[in-house]
């Protein structure tokens, strides 16, 4: 099967060389892109279809339903949900007052990763990058291998690649290599152990569904590799978690690579002097990897994982401060903070933790047209702003019920209970035989 | 049974009653002695013993399969409470009746009276029903659309005539899009004169029918007509079987939103179309919502028209209600209400922007003469309508005080006037400019009163912040409210504009009201119409926006890295600190408010675009180049899922712990949790139990205890602590109950009934979920429920769908799932309709029904190899599955879908063409054509080749080393390498040498592309009359009839005379060895004739002398004489010879019976002689000797 190849030229700039299909075809040969003085002042589109001509999408019945959008943030938010809507999105203003004006190369590493999973999505970028359209094609899945831009982790690319994952045509197997651990986004481990339990309340479920890491790297060198594996699903079942249970243990791991092994046993020595206080069944493995799977940068760092009696997870995280940025971390301090976080993710509660919620409310509003409820703790900023765009995309709203605990009652803050009738989503890009 | 119903009267036979008393009763009671099946077995314990396991599995087997087929797909129940009229489509051929039908039916139930059935009637049939009836003509079009939205269908069936090709036509249609419910009809029936034929054609017609639907669907027979209408009480029964009849939910209705229009309104400035006839219309869509929910601002599929956005939907009163809840019988004669806007019938309606009156109460008085005055009012109203439009001074009293004036005089003569102008009226685009004339004041009126709500608004910021001193955290903000001096929201953005430095701090103050600001103008929204209070967004999104930021701000506080970075891209940071802290306590107080989090999240429900555009013209020539920082840096901040922790919490102390001491299972557990209760529980029921071995009995401590409280308490209480005691022994066995049924139902319940239970549990939940909450507030979260009665309003429709509305045509909004809106490639398997009469060409266009939707679009057929390939197909197989790929909407997979040549007309012949469902989407095809490229030798070495004529240039061959290519003998090769001249020329081995004649062919595979024609059918926006003569695209074959375009054909495919040359063998040659070597059989004759024979070898003829002939002939004439005296002696003799013979014979036979004889003779003497002789021997030798 002729499948259009796309290029990179370099990071910064999306430059796409199409290969016609047709066996007659001439390829002229590849031209290396004259570099203008801006890195990113380079006008590229492109069109990513398997198997046939690229083609301008043209509506022939004027219903290109659109949305824009300002500014970079949410980035993640925009492009996923349009994807699984079917809605184009046009983002305008990219750091259009900025110094570096222009999508940064992790986002175009993200819209790279994006195009690999979708078949014939398209995407222009203008010549300063200040401006994107992105209108979605239907996802692909298959095998797919990417080199993530090590400016963010993983977990960035991995969160998105959790939502879009079971509606492929084909099962997903994505191994992601870059960083795996740092401090600002959701770090391997904590999606691993939070995120897939999650979905699989949802009915994402078989042993095909994996999340694994095959090489761990730190910030800011990278190195790390991933190995995620979603089966198809066709719908998604209505949940309702309004009852997270009392926590019952606590798992953790502490990693370290290019350390002495010697850190992961003060982390787990100071994380449970704070977390004994509460429950005596805490076990936290250390993980210290060593030669080819430990990545290009030292680090270290601590994953919590509470699990309730109702198979809930709340989940802290940890990351020394990558080398050569900022002070570095005493691995007993880190212990700590980490555990105080996971105090601080317990008093906010809920069946789902703040870093997944908005996964959460993605898979609640792809059900069928069922009623989902969720008990979250505190809305995250992030979490509003996906509600916003999720009414956007799919014309729903959530009923937002604050429930404040009672008086006698020690269960931390307030809880949010999360009410929503799921659109009735089927995975359309599935093939039935 | 049917003959039975179809006189009217249902015969009961008469019961068997049994005896329960008397001679006879007491004889059965003595023979049957309660004889249990308990009983026998114990009398005849072999005969229920197990007789044969394999028999006895197989019984088992069997009874499982049984129970299994039973079973299916539990699905959660969706249907509303109040679930909308059934939609029954009345479908037939031409003057079958079904006007007539839906009259009769009409009259059953409301006891009115309808002339003209235009689009949907809907009627209240009972209690629990309602009925929506429409009509469906003889319009392919209008067939396909009806058959979707259908939940019953009556097919009307000439029995005079029999089927015709309608009714499989549609049966078809339903068989692809859903099977509603279907229910025959004959009618006509009275032509029969002769009562056998009468029965032999309704079996007929009923075993055909039952072929296309189901064994035993019913077929309801109308014997004939009264006074042009069909009996009463056969009516009565169908209206019976219709009101009582079951549903079942089709997959494409309950998952989709669809409306079937009962109403049309045009809301089009009129100035507008005045100047502009030909203006995109903007339309306003009434009717009952069905199926799924449907959420406002969707896109909707208006089959006949094309793909919409929904700008605006409302629900209204429903004007066709259910009666309230009440316990009777029947419906008195003010609940059946009957509702048919199109056709000039309905109540009085109000709406978003008009009143409506038609025909209220109409049924009070049950004659027919009664409902003319009525129609008349409404009637009167249009007339001063259009008297008042021409006059430019429209109002509603004006109105109502025009209706007044109406001369009660010339009533009679007005109405047969009147009557006319009604079926004018429901065309006229006047009487449409007229109703909106109302819309008109009413939009005004809302103007005025947005503009009072913003004059409000701003006055009441300062009683706004009298509000907030009310709550005692707010205090500070209200104090800074203040500072900002009540200005309303625009002046702010000047004033941000205009200072440069200061605005800075102006937009905190601003920021810091905000909340209020919106709070109140929810307030409003929620006093006034709520669904249409974009007045006031600007006001209401601006805040919201701030609060955002507020919250990122808040975010961004503790991330203190963050922070830094932003002091050195701002600089200056003081005022920024203030802001933040206010932003983190709006923020912290926002989570406590319970409603505020929905308005922080969701605003109001307004969108949240207009600011931006403001902010673009702020300046007038000039536009600020401000770096904007609060609001810039928020859009622009980095992605980030992570919320960071509150810093307010110190978990180093005490009380912070303790505050979550209970989320852990150390912590103290509910009520109705704790193990302490639950093992108290426990001991309740079970505590007294009695130790067999050692007799003693455990008493549960709690019972004790109330005994000795028994007996310490005094008589006086004694009913009292009866009736405490009576609870408790009731709670206990039920807990008792509860346990044992957890315990031991639980074995019997199965795989399916646990989904079952799933199910239910889920609809349960459902219905629950949004119960208590209002309509407004409830239609934002689950959108609008099926069963309202909605207001779709749809801007920029084609003005033909107006100029040219029919009412008899069916108006539907199919509503459309996320990405259905989206055009890409289907991939479908597709079969030829075996009853049409040609087969499909690919690149053909064909006209699909996919979907909502009726679109034309050129497939292409495909077949797939045993590798997986899809290979072109250039016809579709004649009795087969063949794939199709198509460019079309994107619809689920599973859906199924039709397809005909053209919708034009009606032909005789079956027009539907293929049939097929949906499999695969994508953005790309990968279908292929066999493409062989041929090839010549120019030079042959031994196994190698030179072959020219295949490529044109090296790169192209170079594409192709290695490929494998074959000649016409069959001799397999290998492209090696491309040859410098000529050009395109290769060197290629082969597994044998070739010759020059041969030829090389490579055989490939050349990807097709499905041509992106989509093309919806807009048969409704045609001119009322021709709505059946849409026509699209034309196929080659008629583009080349119509063009007279002939092909010329190709020479050699010409028949010509086939002349054959003759064949010449060369002579069989024996070697002369093998010759020696034969048998003379075998040996070759000579065969060949001789030769001539050589003039030295040639006699010379003879010739007789004339004696010598004389002689000749003498001797010739004797001898035959001879010959002849000769043969016939010889028969003589022969026959003589034969009779001899004979004699012969027979004498020889006597001879030998003689002989025989003689023979007997002879051994009978020596028999007896023998006899004799042993005689002899036993007695003694004394004889002998």
């Amino acid at each position: 099967m002729p499948r259009v190849l796309s290029t990179a030229a370099n990071f910064s700039t999306l430059f796409f060389v199409f290969v016609l299909p047709s066996f007659l075809a001439v390829l002229p040969p590849p031209t290396p892109p004259s570099l203008p003085p801006s890195p990113l002042a380079n006008v590229s589109s492109c069109t990513n279809t398997r198997g046939c001509l690229p083609t301008p999408a043209t509506n022939n019945n004027n219903m290109a339903s659109g949305l824009m959008y300002d500014g970079c943030n949410f980035f993640r938010q925009r492009l996923v949900l349009s994807t699984l809507s079917g809605k184009n999105v046009k983002i305008k203003n990219i750091r259009s007052r900025d110094d570096e004006p222009g999508l940064r190369d992790f986002e175009a590493s993200f819209i790279r990763l994006l195009d690999k999973v979708t078949n014939g999505s398209r995407i222009e970028i203008n010549q300063t990058g200040t401006v994107l359209f992105y209108q979605p094609g239907l996802l692909y899945g298959g095998s797919v291998e990417h080199d993530c831009n090590p400016q963010r982790s993983v977990g960035y690319y991995l969160e998105a690649l959790l939502m879009l994952a079971p509606f492929m045509k084909t099962p997903l197997k994505a191994t992601l290599r870059g960083v795996t651990n740092d401090p600002t986004d959701p770090t391997v481990d904590l999606l691993k152990s939070t995120a897939v339990p999650l979905m699989k309340k949802f009915g994402i479920d078989g042993e095909a569904f994996d999340l694994k890491v095959v090489k761990r790297g730190m910030a800011p060198g990278g190195g790390g590799e991933v190995v995620f594996t979603c089966p198809v699903h066709k719908t998604i079942r209505p949940v309702q978690l309004t009852e997270p249970g009392k926590i019952k243990r606590i798992r953790g791991v502490a990693y370290s690579v290019r350390v002495s092994p010697q850190m992961g046993n003060r982390i787990v020595e100071s994380a449970r002097s704070i977390l004994n206080q509460f429950l005596p069944d805490i076990y936290i493995y250390t993980d210290h990897m060593k030669g080819a799977n430990s990545g290009k940068s030292p680090g270290f760092g601590l994953t919590l994982v509470a699990e309730t009696l109702n198979g809930c997870f709340l989940s802290a995280e940890m990351s020394s401060t990558p080398q050569g940025q900022g002070d570095p971390v005493l691995p007993e301090d880190l212990g700590r903070n980490c555990a105080k976080l996971l105090l601080e993710e317990v008093y906010r509660g809920g069946c789902v933790d703040s870093s997944n919620q908005s996964l959460a409310l993605l898979l609640m509003t792809l059900g069928q047209q069922d009623v989902s409820k969720v008990l979250l703790g505190p809305l995250s900023p992030y979490t509003m702003e996906f509600l916003r765009h999720i009414r956007d995309f799919f014309q729903i709203m959530f009923k937002i019920e604050v429930q404040k605990p009672l008086d006698d009652e020690r269960k931390g803050g307030d809880k949010v209970l999360m009410t929503c009738v799921g659109v009735g989503y089927s995975n359309i890009s599935k093939t039935v035989k | 049974m049917q003959e039975c119903r179809m006189d009217g009267k249902v015969k009961k036979q008469k019961k068997h009653q049994q005896k329960h008393s008397g001679p006879k009763a007491e004889k059965k009671k003595l023979k049957k002695p309660g004889g249990s099946v308990e009983d026998e077995r114990k009398r005849n314990p072999k005969a229920f013993s197990v007789q044969s396991a394999v028999r006895m599995a197989k019984t088992f087997h069997r009874a499982q399969d049984i129970k299994t087929k039973k079973h299916h797909i539990p699905l959660v129940d969706r249907t509303p409470l109040d679930p909308p009229p059934v939609v029954i489509v009345v479908v037939g051929p031409p003057k079958v009746g079904k006007s007539t039908l839906i009259r009769c039916l009409i009259k059953n139930f409301t006891r009115q009276k309808l002339g003209d059935i235009c689009g949907p009637v809907t009627i209240v049939s009972g209690k629990k029903r309602r009925l929506t009836f429409m009509e469906c003509n003889n319009d392919i079009n209008t067939m396909i659309d009806l058959a979707k939205v259908a939940d019953l269908v009556l097919m009307l069936i000439d029995a005079s005539f029999g089927f015709e090709m309608e009714t499989f036509e549609f049966l078809n249609i339903c068989q692809v899009h859903g099977f509603p419910r279907i229910m025959g009809v004959l009618t006509h029936l009275d032509s029969f004169k002769n009562n056998k034929s009468l029965r032999k054609t309704k079996k007929n017609l009923k075993h055909r029918f039952w072929t296309e639907v189901y064994q035993g669907a019913k077929l309801f027979y109308l014997s004939g007509m009264v006074y042009g209408e069909y009996q009463t009480q056969e009516v009565k029964n169908l209206g019976r079987f219709i009101s009582v009849m079951k549903f079942r939910p089709l997959v494409w209705q309950t998952s989709h939103p669809y409306v079937l229009v009962d109403r049309m309104e045009d809301l089009t400035d009129p100035e507008k179309v005045r100047t502009d006839p030909k203006c995109d219309r903007t339309v306003s869509l009434y009717g009952y919502l069905r199926g799924a929910h449907l959420k406002n601002k969707g896109q909707v599929h208006v089959p006949g028209v094309g793909d919409f956005q929904v700008s605006d939907v409302n629900f209204l009163p429903d004007p066709c209600p259910l009666p309230d809840a009440q316990k009777k019988r029947a419906l008195n004669e003010k609940e059946r209400l009957l509702y048919a806007p199109m056709a000039g019938v309905g109540g009085v309606v109000y709406d978003k922007d008009a009143v409506y009156i038609d025909l209220p109460a109409s049924h009070v008085n049950q004659l027919q003469e009664e409902v003319h005055p009525t129609t008349e009012l409404v009637q009167s109203l249009i007339e001063t309508h259009a008297t008042l439009d021409t006059k430019m001074a429209a109002s509603k009293v004006s109105l109502f005080s025009g209706s007044a004036t109406l001369d009660p005089a010339d009533i009679s003569e007005q109405t047969r006037e009147r009557e006319r102008l009604e079926e004018e009226c429901v065309w006229d685009p006047t009487t449409q400019r007229e109703r909106r004339k109302v819309i008109f004041t009413e939009k005004e009126e809302e103007d005025d009163v947005s503009g009072e709500s913003d004059s409000e608004e701003d006055d009441s910021e300062g009683s706004d912040q009298a509000n907030d001193e009310d709550e005692p955290s707010q205090v500070e903000a209200g104090r800074k409210a203040k500072a900002a001096g009540g200005a309303p929201p625009e002046k702010k953005q000047k004033v941000e504009a205009e200072a440069g430095r200061t605005e800075s701090s102006a937009e905190m103050p601003a920021f810091a009201d905000s909340e209020d600001d919106l709070e109140m103008s929810e307030e409003e929204g929620d006093a006034g119409t709520p669904g249409d209070s974009g007045h006031s967004s600007e006001e209401e999104d601006d805040p919201t926006e701030y609060e955002c930021g507020a919250t990122e701000d808040l975010w961004k506080k503790h991330s203190e890295r963050e922070c830094e970075e932003e002091e050195e891209e701002q600089g200056s940071l003081r005022w920024k600190e203030g802001l933040q802290q206010k932003a983190a306590e709006a923020f912290l107080r926002q989570q406590e408010a319970a409603p505020n989090l929905r308005k922080l999240v969701y605003g109001s429900v307004v969108e949240v675009q207009e600011p931006e555009e403001e902010e673009e013209e702020l300046g007038g020539l000039f536009r600020v180049s401000r770096p904007q920082k609060s609001k810039k840096v928020q859009a622009n901040a980095p992605d980030c899922s992570h919320f960071k922790p509150d810093n307010h919490h110190n978990w180093d102390v005490e009380e912070m712990l303790d505050s979550i001491r209970d989320c852990f299972v150390t912590g103290k557990w509910e009520e109705g949790q704790d193990a302490a209760t639950l093992l108290r529980q426990d001991e309740e029921l079970y505590g007294d139990f009695e130790d067999l071995q050692t007799g003693e009995v455990h008493m549960s401590q709690t019972e004790n205890a109330e005994d000795d409280d028994d007996e310490e308490e005094e008589i006086q209480v004694k009913m009292d602590d009866e009736e405490v005691q009576k609870n408790k022994r009731l709670e206990k066995k039920r807990r008792l109950k509860e346990r044992f049924d957890a315990d031991y139902d639980d074995d019997d319940a199965t795989y399916f009934d646990d989904l079952k239970e799933e199910m239910q549990k889920q609809a349960e939940l459902n219905r629950a979920a949004f119960q208590d909450m209002d309509d407004e507030s409830r239609v934002q979260y689950e959108g609008f429920r099926p069963g309202m009665y909605i207001r779709v309003e749809i801007c920029s429709l084609p003005c033909e769908f107006v100029k040219n509305f029919d009412p008899h045509y069916p108006i539907i909004l199919g509503g459309l799932g996320s990405s259905e809106g989206n055009i890409g490639f289907l991939q479908m398997r597709l079969k030829k309709h075996r009853w049409y009469n040609r087969i499909l060409k690919t690149k053909d266009p064909l006209i699909f029904s996919l979907g909502w939707r009726r679109f034309q679009t050129i497939p292409l057929y495909h077949i797939e190899d045993h590798n997986g390939r899809h290979r072109l197909l250039k016809y579709t197989p004649q009795h087969m599955h063949c794939g199709a790929s198509i460019w079309g909407p994107i619809t689920p997979q599973g859906s199924g879908f039709l397809a005909v040549q053209s919708v034009t007309g009606s032909k005789a012949t079956f027009r539907i063409a293929a049939t097929g469902v949906v499999l695969d989407l994508d953005k790309s095809v990968t279908i292929v054509k066999k493409l062989k490229l041929i090839g010549y030798p120019f030079k042959i070495f031994k196994n190698t080749c030179f072959v020219k004529g295949m490529f044109n240039t090296v790169l192209e061959v170079a594409k192709f080393e290695g490929a494998s290519v074959q000649t016409v003998s069959g001799i397999r090769g290998q492209i090696k390498k491309a040859l410098s001249s000529p050009t395109g020329a290769f060197r290629a081995t082969f597994e044998d040498r070739l010759l020059m004649s041969d030829i090389v062919f490579l055989r490939s595979w050349y990807p097709v592309s499905v041509p992106q024609l989509y093309n919806p059918v807009t048969s409704l926006l045609l001119p009322a009359g021709q709505k059946d003569s849409w026509s699209g695209m034309r196929t080659l074959g008629q583009l080349k009839h119509d063009l007279g375009i002939r092909n010329q054909p190709k020479a050699d495919s010409l028949y010509k005379p086939i002349v054959r040359a003759k064949r010449h063998f060369n002579p069989l040659h024996v070697p002369k060895e093998l010759q020696k070597a034969l048998p003379f059989k075998s040996k070759p004759k000579q065969q060949q004739p001789k030769g001539r024979t050589p003039r030295d070898l040639q006699r010379p003829s003879v010739i007789r002398e004339p004696h010598e002939r004389k002689v000749a002939a003498l001797l010739h004439a004797l001898s035959t004489v001879h010959n002849y005296t000769r043969k016939k002696a010889h028969t003589v003799q022969h026959a003589k010879h034969k009779e001899f013979l004979q004699q012969k014979e027979k004498d020889e036979e006597a001879k030998l019976k003689r002989q025989r004889e003689a023979k007997k003779k002879l051994y009978r003497v020596m028999g007896q002689m023998d006899q004799k002789k042993q005689r002899s021997s036993l007695t003694g030798a004394t004889k002998d000797d």
